[in-house]
């Protein structure tokens, strides 16, 4: 589903009515996203139809695509309802939705073959066609880099320092930073590797977790077939407390990025220690 | 965030799982549980026993000695406040665990019949996948573990997917012919479940030994976590990856910082209350030497952001270097706001450079 966005995909945006669902509705419409429907109390935001619930929004406008700015509270129920009514792809931009409603989430958009995205993310964008979420617009530009990221601020810094330097990306990917999410790194691997428009994948991930080396597998495993750039924040993390983001947590040895290093070098990509040196690598690739 | 063994323990006992006798002191006192002993540092994090906060004592002697040097100890950035004593338990050593499975959306059960420190949670054993549904798990234990073991794994599924927890291992598990007894524990809570889990938060807000950054995390609604109590560097940041890559980035080049910061620029709402108290923490740091301010602003308005900055300087004014490198929305009228209303702050527009000024400063 990821592969297949335009200017054309319908857009629901569930919690529209919300101070932060109208602010970024209004700005993904300004990018040139296809917003068609919202939920909330019926009526119009902005021009832009409001029904009760994603059933009545999917059969009035067809959306495929559903944004979710809801509290991270309701996040599964909503999410299960946008899988309900047949939404294929899933953004959920909350921070701190609960370990164990993600279990659920993913099972059911898994049984559905729906794709999810987040939770915790910035969304995902293809620069100068369609942005689903909240990436900032002086850090998006067109060109040849596929971007994921476990971290917002990290990746905006990366993607900032790419437009200056003249380069761009094909397709960014927020997968976000709690421990149980939607799409992983290597689900995504995948995906860059068929997209025509990306030579080089980058990598941002993050002490905790099990997602770098699982990517590290997966690439291996697909033939490099792309070189593979990353940047793994968390050295100087602190053992057994969650670094801000819930997935970001080292206990004993699981999770340390001297491990994820290792296991990504080993398959074949490049690991760089400072945001300076990664795009001083992408500009002489 | 991961617990202590002792409140782990707690929870095991809540479940039905036995452990060792034991107390919980916080002063050098002679044992009233039957011996030999083991006495253990309360401290969350791993590596306990090579670094030597879990020591064996014969004799009431034996037990207060190791208290005098284990009580204050601090390891990985964590102090000990208070130390777990229990009686030896005796029985074959196994590895228990449960742990939430992200790629299955399920949960990992991980058994071996030898356990100590040589097997760690989720990395050597693959483990089993099962379903998040207490039933079906205990329908499949028997055929998965030793019958003695089964009933302790059933009830500390069921722990995990009641308490919503990320890990629950038992390691060593004491096993005999009659039972099995939980002599670690090492329980991972998951702080966005602690709004509706209400016994756990009431176990985390009892314990600001164990857990001051989370208390301070849900006391003031975002995250500031002490790295290095020494450190000469404080960071004022937004985004975790973002400081995590600069705190990195720092220590690279050879100096100490103080703290992780991301404060969340997006919720400050109007109130500098979350920069003062930041500020606040950092001038109590005995070696504080620079602040370095950054902040990558995709939504937040910069000029909004720098007149909570002067206003948060002015309630609680630093006495050294502040250099500001912000990015984003209105960059230049915050610029300007900065130079009329915090003249004192050092505008540095390149994270590079901003980097390597807060370095100079604090050498």
């Amino acid at each position: 589903m990821i592969g297949t966005l335009s200017r054309q995909t319908r857009v629901l945006v569930q919690g529209i009515t919300g101070r932060m669902g109208r602010t970024h509705a209004g700005l993904m419409r300004a990018y040139g996203t296809n917003i068609v429907a919202g939920t909330g109390a019926p009526g119009t935001v902005d021009g832009v139809p409001v029904f009760a619930d994603p059933a009545a929004a999917v059969a009035a406008t067809g959306a495929v695509a559903s944004v979710l700015f809801t509290p991270p509270a309701e996040t599964l129920a909503a999410g299960l309802a946008a899988i309900e009514a047949g939404v294929r792809l899933l953004v959920t931009v909350a921070e701190g939705v609960p370990a164990h409603d993600a279990l659920r989430l993913g099972r059911a958009a898994r049984a559905a073959g729906a794709v999810w995205v987040g939770a915790s993310t910035p969304g995902l964008a293809i620069p100068g066609v369609i942005k689903l979420g909240f990436l900032p617009d002086v850090a998006l530009r067109p060109g040849r880099f596929g971007l994921m990221s476990k971290s917002g601020t990290l990746s905006y810094e990366v993607g900032y320092r790419l437009a200056e330097a003249g380069l761009g990306q094909s397709l960014w990917v927020g997968v976000g930073g709690d421990s149980v999410k939607g799409v992983r790194f290597a689900d995504l691997l995948a995906v860059f590797a068929a997209d025509p428009a990306t030579e080089a994948i980058i990598l941002v991930g993050e002490v905790g977790g099990t997602e770098e080396e699982e990517a590290a597998e997966a690439y291996a495993a697909l033939g490099a077939p792309k070189p593979l750039l990353a940047l793994i924040a968390g050295r100087a993390a602190k053992e057994g407390v969650a670094m801000g983001h819930a997935g970001a947590l080292m206990h004993g040895a699981a999770g340390s990025p001297d491990e994820k290093v290792r296991r990504l070098e080993a398959a074949g990509a490049r690991c760089f220690s400072s945001i300076a040196a990664l795009i001083a690598a992408c500009v002489s690739l | 965030m991961l617990l202590t063994e002792a409140d782990g323990k707690a929870l095991l006992r809540a479940a039905d799982i036995p452990t060792p006798p034991g107390q919980l002191v916080r002063a050098p006192i002679a044992p009233e549980i039957p011996g030999p002993w083991m006495v253990k540092a309360q401290v969350p994090a791993g590596g306990r026993g090579l670094a030597g906060l879990i020591r064996r004592a014969d004799t009431p002697a034996a037990v207060e000695d190791a208290l005098r040097a284990l009580l204050g100890a601090t390891h990985r950035g964590h102090r000990a406040g208070a130390c777990l004593i229990e009686q030896v338990a005796v029985g074959a050593e196994h590895y228990l665990a449960i742990a939430l499975d992200p790629t299955g959306y399920g949960v990992r059960l991980l058994h071996r019949a030898a356990g100590g420190v040589a097997v760690e949670a989720g990395g050597r054993l693959a483990g089993t996948r099962l379903p998040p549904d207490p039933a079906a798990i205990e329908a499949a234990l028997p055929g998965l573990l030793p019958p003695v073991v089964v009933p302790v794994a059933a009830r500390l599924a069921r722990l995990v997917l009641s308490r919503e927890l990320a890990l629950a291992e038992i390691n060593p598990l004491f096993v005999t012919a009659i039972g099995a007894v939980a002599g670690d524990a090492r329980i991972v809570i998951d702080l966005n479940a602690l709004p509706r889990q209400p016994a756990l938060a009431a176990r985390i807000a009892a314990d600001p030994d164990a857990y001051p950054d989370a208390i301070r995390r849900h006391e003031n609604g975002f995250d500031y976590v002490t790295l290095d109590p020494a450190g000469r560097i404080g960071l004022l940041t937004t985004g975790a990856g973002l400081s995590m890559m600069l705190i990195d980035e720092m220590a690279a080049a050879g100096a100490r910082p103080l703290n992780f910061c991301d404060i969340r620029t997006s919720m400050l709402r109007g109130s500098p209350a979350r920069i003062i108290a930041a500020l606040g923490w950092m001038a109590a740091a005995s070696e504080l030497r620079a602040i370095l301010v950054n902040i990558f602003a995709g939504i937040t308005d910069l000029a909004e952001f720098a007149g909570l900055l002067a206003e948060a300087l002015v309630a609680r004014p630093v006495a050294v270097p502040v250099i500001a490198r912000l990015v984003g929305r209105n960059a230049t009228e915050a610029a300007a706001i900065l130079a009329s209303r915090a003249p004192g702050v050092v505008l540095e527009p390149d994270l590079t450079r901003a980097l390597a000024r807060a370095v100079e400063a604090a050498r």
